[in-house]
């Protein structure tokens, strides 16, 4: 199993009190599975996903990522679970403006140390089909060829699973729908388990597992 | 609705902390601006009055005759107006005689000031001249004549009572004796002493005081009538020790503001920057949201405006306290409470902050109203904050803030132009060191991807860089004139600078006294002749063009300290003539090679002028305006001056050579010394003051060109972190890139504030250039410790949040 996740809690201070973010969430995948995380604005996604991801830490519960405990790791143990066990898709692409389309895809390898990072990259650029954009830079690309960047990028470093938050959501429903086709495609090529939280519900339906969050609980 | 949301829109940004760089570096150039410029009005203000005081008056005449309200209109009678007469005596008590330089004055001296005076009872001011009948005498005189409250004394034929010893008069520039023994008398009783005779030398000074108009009407009348040997004196022309050492003092301030004013000003223009750069969504809001640009541009003129009082009361409130700081220094050398600053500080600091919203401020928002509303739909539409127009706005602020402060436009366009000139060569340069960068980012390691990180962000290194250099630089530019200008100033008075000056030695004295000196182990300066007499211009029919007194010498050897500016020294190989000083060759137009004549009483010397010098008045020792070649005066009989140093514990020699050369006058300049010496180092606690704000100023200055680049690294180092880079790995390339910008830019700062010391030891202030090593020392530590340690703060404060807080 990749991922287990039992009654995680998220609070953040606000106010007078503290607003409840997550409440008792559960959750397990095996490897290779796809899972959507569904549900309206405001109930949770992409917090659950942060925390799934090791982004950030829950108030209470526990997450065992590829059987290790997650929830009691420290920010530097959970970076270092990250660089060699998770990939990740971010909906507003996070691409460093500063690096060529390449060298983006380049980067996990290069933070693993691997000694062709370049030769690895050019393989998950050429898959996503941007091998003659490889020189350009992300202000050079449209949205949906950026979003193909991040896409190589999370593959590029071998991880046993992908967490893709809103892949699709800042794209055209034509552009949306080739890295959609992308994702799952290349997931499965690859064997990694995928988590997405998405709103649309095509997408969801695509998946292998699907849970809906309502105001931080499962429903 | 524009008000009140300008209103919430700045306690908005005050509130969030955004604009704090803003208004702390508005509000430290306000301070420092206000501060020295209220300091320099006060002190300008003090030193004209003193000046006023030390003349007597606001104008004065000096003639050979005393008829001069015979000769003059009728204008003087509305000004007040005192007539003396001044010459030199023996004065013979019951037991003693003594030279004294003697003042008789009419009943309505003195026209300025009070003097303090001591009798048998009290110390008291007073406003009166001595009574028919009496005398006043300092207390040297008094000593030396062994005189008591009451006792009679001659001069003359004249008896006299002495009643008054004199502690202070505020006429003290008068005489040709001024440092002799002094004594002030009724000049109605002038007639009785039957001292003045045709022929004798005696001059007499008239006083005036009033309205600038009338003043003017006297000196414009005074010019027509005034005759061969006449002289007119006014105000402005301060060549005292202390005047002078007030008036560098000053510079030196002015240097410091304007340095401290530039640096904050690059601060502001980069918070500016942050400011548009954090509002363009906002702005693209309002305006989809249908606000009109005029509008728009209201809010954001009201935003400034409340910028600009508020940083403006604090500013002032600040400078106010730091001007009474620095007037606490210096106010124990001035005798009276030191007069209330005028407007124009506040005119000055009013524009500073005008130009700086103007230059750095003002530009930054017109860029930012034109952007589209579109940019609210489509985030990837460019927004080019560098622009001509925000450029050449920043460079005409740059240059009207050097106008302001140096009010010399040649002057401000050459420091201009250099600045500028050296930034785009340094920036450029820099750009090209930094060179290409390779595949990749280079996160292998630390220090790959330190030195990945320096060569990608080139453009943006490169003006950090010149941020830090400029901070640097000038900071080390005030240090150093904190330290080196003023330790070179300092240390032109050596310890054992002459404090004694004799006058008035015989020729039959000059051996004996030196014999005397001798034996005291008493190192003379140079005996120097001298002889009083006019310095006539000729034009082809031999007319009078200019006349004047002078107390002229002459010997074989340049004196030390003084240079010359053009011809050339006196030589045995060709004909000499004369040699004058820079200021009396510009004051009289006389130039190389003008024919002259001396006249030393009823013989006339034709001559030429052979070189001017320029002479080193801080020197304290015997100056003249003009120098001879010894073979022109060989028939001329003159009297000898001398200068020594007598240390403290051989002080009684000094009197003990005024009994054993009764002729000779003897006089202390330990006071004057001690006075300068003690105002350099109330200066330099004033410097050091102006120091630590610059040093604040350029922190905040690295802070804030720091802190604009960090926000790009923020999100970087998300990003990086989310695909598993180590906190040590962004924290330690972070450290060594900082360290490596910050080594460049106080290589450069040293190399700027170098360039800077040596363009203001010859420019500004006319000293011998030096090199200070320590400036290439301090320069490389500072930019390394200030800049990485900087670093290590912001850094700290990225990596040790967590990848979710860090993309929010």
């Amino acid at each position: 199993m990749i991922l287990n996740v039992n009654n995680l809690r998220k609070e953040v201070p606000s106010g007078d009190g503290r607003l409840i973010i997550l409440d008792d969430v559960s959750l397990s995948l095996n490897d290779g599975e796809s899972l959507a995380i569904t549900g309206p604005s405001g109930s949770g996604k992409s917090t659950l996903l942060s925390l799934l991801a090791g982004l950030d830490t829950a108030t209470s519960g526990e997450i065992f990522l590829d059987d290790l405990a997650l929830h009691k790791m420290n920010e530097e143990e959970r970076t270092a679970l990250r660089k060699e066990k998770v990939g990740f898709v971010f909906q507003s692409f996070e691409l460093l403006p500063s690096l060529t389309a390449l060298e983006n895809v380049m980067l996990p390898s290069e933070l693993k140390s691997e000694k062709s990072p370049e030769t690895n990259a050019k393989n998950f650029l050429e898959r996503v089909g941007l091998k003659n954009r490889q020189d350009h830079y992300p202000n050079q690309l449209s949205g949906g060829e950026q979003q193909r960047v991040a896409i190589a990028r999370a593959f590029a470093c071998s991880a046993k699973i992908l967490f893709a938050d809103e892949p699709t959501g800042n794209l055209d429903p034509r552009n949306g729908e080739i890295i959609a086709d992308l994702l799952f495609e290349v997931n499965s090529e690859t064997d990694n388990a995928l988590v997405i939280v998405t709103h649309d519900q095509e997408l969801a339906d695509r998946c292998d597992k699907t849970i809906n969050l309502k105001l931080g609980k499962v429903i | 609705m524009i008000f009140k949301l300008s209103i919430r829109l700045f306690l908005r940004e005050v509130k969030s902390g955004y604009l704090t760089s803003m208004l702390v570096s508005l509000i430290l150039a306000i301070t420092i601006v206000s501060g020295i410029s209220l300091f320099t009005d006060r002190l300008e203000k003090a030193l004209n009055s003193e000046t006023e005081e030390f003349l007597g008056g606001k104008l004065k005449f000096e003639s050979n005759n005393n008829d001069l309200f015979e000769r003059i209109n009728e204008s003087y009678k509305d000004s007040q107006h005192t007539e003396m007469a001044l010459f030199a005596s023996v004065i013979f008590s019951d037991d003693e005689m003594q030279l004294s330089s003697i003042k008789a004055v009419d009943d309505s001296y003195p026209i300025i000031g009070e003097l303090e005076l001591k009798n048998s009872s009290k110390i008291y001011s007073t406003t009166k001249s001595p009574e028919k009948g009496t005398v006043w005498m300092d207390e040297r005189l008094r000593n030396l004549l062994s005189l008591s409250y009451g006792d009679e004394v001659f001069i003359g034929d004249a008896s006299l009572i002495f009643t008054d010893t004199i502690i202070y008069e505020p006429d003290r520039a008068s005489g040709n004796l001024a440092f002799a023994p002094k004594t002030i008398m009724n000049i109605s009783d002038l007639e009785k002493t039957q001292i003045i005779q045709p022929g004798s030398r005696v001059e007499y000074n008239y006083l005036f005081s009033g309205s600038e108009e009338t003043i003017n009407a006297i000196k414009e009348n005074l010019e027509q009538i005034k005759q061969s040997g006449e002289e007119i004196e006014s105000l402005g022309e301060d060549t005292s020790s202390l005047g002078r050492a007030i008036e560098r003092s000053e510079n030196f301030f002015l240097l410091g503001g304007l340095i401290a004013v530039l640096l904050s000003a690059c601060t502001i223009g980069i918070a500016s920057q942050r400011f548009t750069r954090r509002h363009i969504s906002y702005v693209a809001i309002l305006k989809t949201l249908g606000m009109k640009t005029v509008h728009i541009r209201s809010l954001y003129f009201l935003i400034f405006l409340y910028t600009t009082i508020l940083t403006l009361f604090i500013g002032i409130s600040f400078g106010w306290i730091l001007q009474n700081s620095f007037i606490n220094l210096l106010a124990s050398y001035f005798p009276t409470e030191l007069p209330n600053p005028g407007f124009y500080p506040l005119i000055v600091t009013c524009l500073t902050a005008f130009i700086c919203q103007m230059g750095f401020i003002y530009p930054h928002i017109l860029k930012l109203l034109s952007i589209s509303p579109m940019k609210v739909l489509k985030d990837s539409i460019s927004f080019n904050q560098q622009s001509i127009s925000v450029l050449l706005a920043g460079l005409l602020a740059f240059y009207a803030l050097l106008y302001l402060y140096t009010e010399q436009p040649i002057l401000s366009f050459i420091i201009f132009a250099g600045v500028t000139g050296l930034s785009i060569i340094g920036i450029g340069s820099i750009y090209l060191l930094l060179g290409s960068n390779g595949l990749g980012l280079g996160a292998t390691s630390s220090v790959k991807l330190a030195f990945s990180e320096l060569r990608r962000r080139r453009v943006g290194n490169s003006f950090q860089i010149f941020a830090f250099t400029v901070a640097i630089g000038l900071t080390l530019i005030t240090f150093s004139a904190s330290q080196n200008l003023l330790g070179s100033w300092q240390n032109s008075i050596p310890a054992d600078s002459p404090n004694n000056f004799a006058i008035n030695i015989t020729k039959e004295d000059k051996e004996s006294m030196e014999v005397f000196l001798k034996e005291n182990s008493i190192e003379p300066t140079q005996f120097f002749p001298v002889v009083n007499a006019s310095l006539n211009k000729l034009n082809g029919n031999d007319e009078n063009l200019s006349e004047r007194n002078f107390n002229i010498t002459w010997i074989g050897d340049l004196p030390a300290q003084n240079e010359i500016i053009e011809g050339s020294w006196f030589s045995d190989t060709s004909e000499n003539g004369i040699s004058l000083s820079d200021e009396i060759s510009e004051r009289y137009s006389l130039k190389l090679g003008d024919e002259v004549t001396i006249r030393v009483e009823s013989k006339v010397i034709k001559t030429f002028i052979q070189s001017i010098r320029t002479v080193n008045w801080d020197s304290f020792s015997p100056n003249f305006f003009v120098i001879g070649h010894p073979s022109l005066f060989e028939d001329i009989p003159s009297t000898f001056i001398t200068s020594f140093y007598i240390p403290t514990e051989k002080q009684d020699k000094a009197a003990e050579m005024m009994r054993k050369f009764r002729t000779v006058s003897v006089f202390s300049i330990e006071e004057l010394i001690k006075q300068v010496k003690e105002i350099i180092s109330q200066v330099t606690k004033a410097l050091n003051s102006i120091l630590f704000l610059t040093c604040l100023s350029s922190l905040f200055l690295a802070f804030s060109a720091l802190q604009d680049g960090f926000s790009t690294r923020r999100h970087q180092s998300a990003i990086l972190r989310t695909l598993g880079a180590q906190h040590n790995l962004i924290k330690n390339s972070s450290l060594i890139e900082f360290s490596l910008l910050g080594l460049i830019s106080g290589i450069l700062g040293a190399l700027l504030s170098s360039v800077g010391v040596y363009f203001i030891e010859t420019q500004v202030f006319e000293t011998t250039p030096n090199l200070y090593l320590e400036m290439w020392i301090l320069g490389p530590i500072i930019g390394l410790v200030i800049v990485s340690g900087l670093c290590f703060y912001l850094i700290k404060g990225v990596v040790k949040k967590s990848p979710k807080e860090l993309f929010n």
